[in-house]
């Protein structure tokens, strides 16, 4: 008579679940050739811009009024200032808004920083159908890219829209 | 009269076991980080979710003290065990109503108030309940008792929120200022929320596994805490969502159509593919570890299910953007479609582990339950073989002790049934050396069965 060894059906399971573990691990490692591709190392040109502030925004005008902020309320219509003339005039440049969804909601360029100096200030928008900003934190950035893609941060600022 | 303390898995150890001391260091681990990261997100960032960090410091102390005293109740004599199990459960829901308070006085009452806060707790209340009870259900041979599978649905909802608010703050304050917007920033967000959120949650499933071993038998154990945990966790956080929304949306006349919508989203299409999912993942491999015979392979699975569960979640955050919802009719379609596509297929697996476990489960509880019949100890009677092992045959005779005894009839049967299939899952664990110490508590269980037997007069 032969005896059979029977196999553990937990190691079935086990093994099932180091399979699902595999699958698991090449969803986290293409998860960080994204970042590395749209966070690209040693890309940096070492160029700054300076933005002088963010300030509410007169749409009729097209001008900017008050102090330099750093909240507004939903209701508020602001824009940021760049001065263009900083910027080293060899590289391609965009200046965009965020809203707190990630949204863009404003943009300047791309562009070479010499053919931007008439667009200095760059208003955030309201999202098309809506009264009101969306509340949460907005990122306005001053971005250099290569090709189409943006791959350096040469100025940034924060600014929160209240919920109230 | 014999009195049991010990009813499934285990007998009572005479020393701690060193798993309590590794629960012990974790427990203090999550209370340093949660201490560490609410002052410093209060003194750091100084935002409305660093305040709500520092008052709710005291809602996560008395889930803390709540579980102590609700796992004291399980080791201690069946007298004190209710005290223990009321003070839990008060101190419980005064965390949980100060937590809410906390929430929703600093982060939304403002704008959304608290009418609405309420109504949309309401509204999540039913479906959750609906998700724990169907979780609950689905261990159809040895079902945990209600007591752990609330405790799991209130860590996810307190505890693992908690974490998750002070992690993602930091973690979003430094991305921010740092990286470079759009897909990068989007990517490193969905790698906090799947890390921090899946550490979060399964580190309730982790306690469970190493303080509650006798209610943690396997994979489909595993599974079931795994999924309430989860469950209380998109309670949580459908609340946060629907009052935010509702807050963002009301001027613009879309404040109740929108909180509907993530009401929808979150608590129908998405109770079950979603966080309740992810945890299941870790559930899994704690189960499995469970029954693994070296230390290696129980860290390699509880390992592998904290990476499956944190992919899964990862994969949904990061890529939700490549399956855009149109505005017009077509984008309800493509919203279920979307649930579906992208996290069915996690849950497919869950399934299948889910399967696979129960009817490994099935094959062995029959096994000793026929072993124990053979044994003629009488706690299994040959007879009883047939009803014992089908879980439609048990519900028959229940009902039909139902019918000739009434409700009574009822609850004695089930709990004779319960105890049975107790016997047999602890025969099961002793085979495989899954036990601490040899079993004495065996035979007191046979004796509580032939007590039960004679109360249900069968």
């Amino acid at each position: 008579m032969v005896a059979i060894a029977q196999r553990d059906p937990v190691v079935t399971l086990y093994r099932t679940l180091l399979v699902y573990g595999l699958f698991g691990l090449i969803i986290l490692t293409a998860g960080l050739v994204e970042f590395l591709h749209f966070e690209p190392f040693g890309v940096t040109t070492g160029a700054h811009a300076h933005i002088a502030g963010v300030y509410l925004y007169d749409p009729a005008t097209k001008e900017t009024t008050g102090p330099d902020r750093s909240t507004f309320t939903r209701s508020e219509l602001f824009a940021a200032v760049v001065n263009w003339s900083d910027v080293p005039d060899n590289i391609t440049v965009q200046a965009i808004w965020y809203d707190a969804f990630g949204n863009i909601v404003g943009q300047a360029g791309p562009a070479k920083p010499g053919d931007l100096k008439d667009h200095r200030v760059v208003p955030a928008e309201k999202p098309t159908g809506l009264k009101y900003h969306l509340p949460g934190q907005y990122i306005f950035a001053v971005e250099r890219l290569q090709g189409d893609q943006p791959v350096e941060v040469l100025a940034r600022r924060l600014v929160e829209v209240e919920r109230t | 009269m014999n009195v049991i303390v010990r009813r499934s898995a285990n007998p009572r150890p005479r020393g701690r076991p060193s798993r309590y001391l590794l629960a012990a260091i974790i427990a203090g681990v999550v209370v340093v980080v949660m201490v560490a990261n609410s002052v410093l997100d209060y003194a750091f960032l100084d935002t409305i979710p660093g305040r709500t960090s520092l008052y709710g410091l005291m809602a996560v102390a008395l889930v803390a003290l709540a579980t102590f005293v609700g796992v004291r109740a399980f080791d201690r004599d069946p007298a004190q065990r209710s005290r223990h199990l009321i003070r839990a459960g008060v101190l419980l829901g005064f965390a949980a109503l100060l937590w809410l308070l906390v929430s929703d006085a600093f982060l939304f009452a403002s704008a959304a108030g608290p009418v609405v806060a309420a109504v949309c707790a309401a509204a999540c209340i039913p479906t959750t309940a609906f998700g724990l009870f169907v979780v609950r259900r689905i261990d159809r041979n040895e079902k945990e008792p209600w007591r752990l599978v609330l405790v799991s649905a209130a860590w996810g909802a307190i505890v693992a929120t908690s974490l998750v608010i002070w992690g993602e703050s930091f973690w979003e304050a430094i991305a921010v200022r740092t990286l470079v917007p759009g897909p990068g920033l989007d990517a490193t967000r969905a790698f906090s929320a799947g890390l921090l959120e899946e550490l979060g949650k399964g580190t309730a499933v982790l306690l469970l596994f190493l303080v509650m071993r006798n209610e943690f038998d396997d994979v489909v154990d595993g599974i079931v805490y795994g999924a309430a945990v989860g469950l209380g966790f998109n309670f949580m956080e459908t609340l946060t969502y629907m009052t935010n929304v509702y807050a963002i949306f009301s001027p613009e006349g879309a404040g109740a159509a929108s909180a509907g919508f993530q009401w929808y989203g979150r608590q129908v299409l998405g109770l079950f593919m979603g966080h309740a999912t992810y945890t299941a993942f870790v559930g899994a491999g704690i189960g499995i570890a469970r029954q693994l015979p070296s230390r290696r392979q129980k860290v390699i699975a509880i390992v592998t299910g904290f990476v499956v569960a944190i992919a899964a979640h990862f994969s949904w955050d990061a890529w939700l953007t490549f399956f855009p919802i149109e505005t017009s009719v077509l984008g309800l379609i493509e919203v279920h479609l979307r649930t579906i596509v992208m996290t069915g297929p996690f849950t497919a697996g869950v399934v299948a582990l889910l399967a696979l476990g129960l009817r490994n489960e099935s094959v062995a509880l029959t096994e000793q339950l026929r072993r124990e019949a053979e044994a003629g100890g009488g706690a299994v009677l040959p007879e009883e073989l047939e009803i014992l092992t089908k879980p439609w045959r048990r519900f028959r005779e229940r009902l039909r002790a139902l019918d000739r005894r009434g409700v009574g009839g009822y609850v004695r049967l089930a709990r004779l049934q319960a105890a049975q299939l107790d016997l047999a899952m602890e025969r099961w664990h002793r085979e495989r050396q899954e036990i601490d110490e040899p079993l004495e508590a065996e035979d007191e269980l046979r004796g509580r069965i032939r007590t039960l037997r004679q109360q249900a007069a069968f």
